[in-house]
């Protein structure tokens, strides 16, 4: 056996390679996504001499071999003996990227960018522009998809001449009969413009791209859309306001609705690669024709971008421009196009200022609110924050109050639970003696909701209060209250007051706690349900270091020495548990 | 052998929705025969406890499940089978109410569904998903060892019974439930294979079921079967029902279904009924996760072929 030690350190190697020829479909693959590893046992030159020509005659797999293929060898300059053997893995790649199938097509292309990358610029010109040529030629359309993708990573590397060829190359594709191939060139236009100097972007890319925009499929003018940003910054200014802008405020009136949809998607860094000035000029029309689309689709994407747009905007341009449609917007017939505006409305708030934003915003604000749609009021009051912020939080107390008392019995858990998230900062504002008044009694009420993640947050939410109003206040309106839920009949309601106890343990003094709480928790271990004591146990673990030693040796610990032999595994394990914790603290 | 600390890191890390490593599985599997095999095939089970149906690989769901009616082990749990397919995530799913199976022995039970078989998750998704996730089948050979040892029913504080399916033409009482040998594959007929895949429906007697398994069984069935076995209630899941749970025969059954949305297209709530330590019932019903609670992955973008 000592003989074949050595073989066996090659065994696993022999049977991957083995399984590269495998019947089975998912054997085949396991090996092929440890391509590294045969190469790096083979060596270097026998990788290029026999591993590479093995995949070039196989390549004829199931297509999740081939994308694992097509992934793998992107990662290969370093087994085949650095960059300048890289072009030895052009060919196999190159193969893949003129399959069927369009993912193993993508992924080939990917790592032949990946691969170019690391060639050396002798290898560019000899190697990989002959192959973007051949790819361009190809007789069948999924060569020429592919090759669309290769431009921009060789044209820095090329020379003036090979650079001319290139773009007449792609001139072709742009107008190449088939649609798919102009989608590529469409799609990639925008990578390709930027690697190109200004002047040959304006003169040969330019016109290009003029075309594609008019285009008769919309799948291709989709897809040229996308480019515009990218396009904006490889332009001159003046080139964008002479040429540019045309074309996306003929996209904004599209007669296909998916054009316009890009184009409002496209609209902030479109604005942005424009600048501020012709935004203002020139962009604000067709994103107000956006925002008044036929198509809801297309106003939810416009109405998603609203305090996007508008950080370009000056205030009165806003106010005038922008605020009558996020009125109208505000009562849109669908709830998505409402629900899109809720999310971002808020944040219209700072932009504007404070008057503004009490004149203008703030009732569209309280019409969302009330909206019948749960995400819509949820989307508003999640950013609440940020008008808080611009108007004060009296006004918006005073303005908002009763929507969020409506609010903090709506039917739906998520939006109780953000209401009750924002309830430490109202009672701040607000004061001990008029929070009270106005929301004290619900914040008891969520303590006995039927959802548990509401009771728990809003055992969180007490401790933050008890923290605001201090112990003595905590003392009078919150200890009390909270005690006398530890009646109620079902296990989960008196396991929540247990949670809550131990909330507010750290915002009580020792004194109210061990009078009044730690009675509580001790006949808690008598209770009928497991669950009920060993929660004691846990509660006991965590406020027997708030004590003193004299309540943990003479209360604390007899209590849970008796749960400590319970019937039941669980309370004894967390009654043991925590034993060893208070053991622990009377050690120090 | 998995130690505690272990079972709760485990725990942890399901609940993240990261599947555990494959030898991580075959431990947990392990373990959870060791705690299986002990039970009944009609498991006691003490109130208060929180009784669920068909989850069906809708991890985001099941999360969601969980906020409402509370964490285990705070909240004591029954699920009544049909973990596994059709849901994007059947294997965290299933490893993660079986960790907790582990771990708290006698705060969550587990019972067999239809679902919880070699043949059935081979066609609807499991096996797939085990695959494609592990790259090996070994998974799904684990976790079907594991459906094997699963109860097949339970009966809470002597009163309520739960099974998935439904009552079966030659079980007359819980002890004849009790005589079944099921650690097997879920057989294509008899006792075994009715608990699992019968329906109520409202005819007299017995009727054939459309599912080509189990039976159809009526209010007079329903009757005769608690009335031997002194229950006062049938507690059941197997069927989509739009309001999450449905009463049946005047109130003498019930189907609890756990999967809102069911498929990711039913448009349906779920509900779960939680049972107090009076057995008061109280249903709770929820809607699916909102998509920001589901996590990157199903945030992908339709291909723009949808468009």
């Amino acid at each position: 056996m000592a003989n074949n030690a050595g073989d066996d350190q090659y065994l696993p190697i022999a049977i991957l390679i083995d399984e590269l020829k495998n019947d089975d479909a998912l054997r085949r693959l396991n090996s092929i996504q440890r391509l590294g590893t045969i190469a790096l046992a083979l060596g270097e030159e026998r990788t290029r001499s026999e591993l590479l020509p093995f995949l070039i005659e196989n390549n004829d797999d199931e297509d999740e071999v081939l994308l694992a293929m097509s992934e793998e060898l992107g990662k290969f300059v370093p087994y085949v003996g650095g960059p300048s053997f890289g072009h030895t893995l052009l060919q196999p790649l190159e193969q893949l990227s003129q399959v069927e199938e369009t993912v193993v097509r993508d992924k080939a292309v990917e790592s032949l960018c990946k691969v170019a990358e690391q060639l050396p610029n002798s290898s560019i010109g000899e190697h990989f522009l002959p192959l973007i040529k051949r790819l361009s030629q190809g007789e069948w359309f999924t060569s020429r998809v592919s090759a669309c993708g290769l431009f921009a990573v060789a044209y820095t590397r090329s020379t003036a001449a090979q650079q001319t060829e290139l773009r007449q190359l792609y001139t072709q594709l742009c107008h190449d009969e088939t649609p798919m191939v102009r989608r590529a060139a469409a799609q990639k236009l925008g990578p390709f413009a930027a690697v190109l100097d200004r002047d040959a972007v304006s003169r040969d890319l330019l016109p290009l791209f003029t075309d594609l925009t008019s285009d008769d499929q919309d799948s291709v003018r989709l897809l040229a859309v996308e480019s515009c940003g990218a396009f904006a910054a490889a332009l001159s200014k003046d080139d964008c306001s002479a040429s540019l802008l045309p074309v996306v405020q003929k996209f904004a009136q599209d007669k296909s609705w998916r054009v316009r949809y890009n184009v409002a998607a496209q609209m902030v860094p479109l604005c942005e690669a424009l600048g501020p000035e012709m935004t203002r000029a020139e962009l604000v029309p067709a994103y107000i024709r956006l925002l008044e689309d036929s198509e809801a689709e297309v106003r939810i994407a416009a109405a998603g971008k609203v305090s996007a747009f508008s950080r370009m905007l000056t205030p009165p341009l806003i106010v005038s421009q922008v605020v009558p449609r996020v009125k109208e917007l505000a009562n849109d017939s669908s709830q998505f196009v409402r629900a899109a505006l809720a999310g971002v409305v808020m944040e219209l708030a700072p932009q504007l200022g404070k008057q503004p934003t009490i004149e203008h915003l703030v009732p569209v604000f309280l019409n969302l609110l009330r909206d019948p749609y749960p995400d819509v009021r949820l989307n508003v009051i999640s950013k609440l924050d940020q008008v808080n912020q611009v108007i004060g939080i009296e006004l918006l107390a005073q303005s908002l109050l009763p929507a969020i008392e409506e609010l903090a019995e709506d039917k739906h858990w998520r939006v109780r639970l953000a209401i009750l998230e924002h309830i430490p900062l109202l009672a701040n504002q607000l004061g001990a003696e008029f929070f009270q008044e106005k929301l004290g009694p619900q914040c008891m009420r969520w303590l006995e909701d039927q959802v548990a993640s509401i009771r728990e947050a809003a055992t969180k939410t007490l401790q933050k209060i008890a923290q605001e109003f201090g112990p003595e206040w905590a003392k009078e309106h919150l200890v009390p209250q909270v005690l006398g839920m530890i009646k109620n009949p079902h296990y989960l309601y008196r396991m929540t007051v247990l949670v809550a106890i131990s909330s507010l343990a750290s915002f009580v003094s020792q004194e109210v706690f061990v009078s009044s709480m730690l009675p509580v928790l001790v006949s808690c271990a008598k209770d009928r349900v497991p669950n009920v004591k060993f929660n004691v146990a846990k509660v006991l673990e965590r406020v027997a270091p708030l004590v003193d030693a004299s309540v943990v040796s003479q209360t604390i610990k007899p209590c849970l020495a008796e749960l400590s032999e319970d019937g039941d595994a669980d309370v004894q394990f967390y009654a043991r548990q925590a034993l060893y914790a208070c053991d622990n603290i009377q050690m120090q | 052998m998995a130690g505690q600390s272990e079972l709760d890191r485990w725990i942890e890390q399901l609940k993240r929705c990261e599947p555990l490593k494959e030898n991580e599985v075959k431990i947990l599997c392990q373990k959870a025969l060791e705690v299986l095999v002990e039970e009944s095939n009609v498991q006691r089970v003490d109130a208060p406890v929180t009784v669920c149906g068909d989850i069906h690989g809708q991890f985001y769901d099941l999360m969601e499940l969980f906020q409402v009616g509370g964490d285990c082990p705070q909240t004591n749990y029954l699920f009544m089978g049909d973990f596994v397919d059709r849901g994007f995530y059947s294997v965290e799913t299933f490893l993660l109410l079986l960790a907790l199976k582990v771990r708290y022995p006698d705060r969550i039970t587990l019972i067999r569904g239809n679902h919880e078989s070699r043949q059935i998750t081979q066609v609807y998704g499991f096996y797939d998903e085990c695959l494609r996730k592990y790259g090996s089948v070994n998974v799904w050979r684990y976790c079907t060892d594991v459906f094997d040892y699963l109860s097949l029913s339970a009966v809470v504080d002597n009163q309520i019974f739960c099974v998935h399916g439904g009552l079966s033409p030659t079980i007359n009482t819980l002890d004849q439930i009790r005589t079944i040998d099921r650690k097997q594959e879920v057989p294509h007929d008899g006792a075994m294979c009715d608990l699992l895949w019968s329906d109520p429906e409202d005819i007299e007697g017995w009727g054939l079921s459309p599912r080509g398994a189990g039976y159809l069984f009526g209010g007079d069935v329903c009757s005769n079967f608690s009335s031997n076995n002194k229950i006062s209630l049938i507690c059941r899941a197997h069927q989509l029902v739009m309001d999450g749970y449905k009463w049946m025969f005047h109130d003498q059954l019930v189907t609890v279904w756990s999967a809102p949305n069911y498929c990711y297209r039913c448009g349906n709530i779920a509900a779960i009924l939680e049972l107090d330590e009076h057995l008061n019932k109280n249903f709770k019903v929820f809607e699916a996760a909102p998509q920001e609670a589901r996590g990157a992955q199903s945030k992908r973008a339709a291909p723009d072929y949808f468009l």
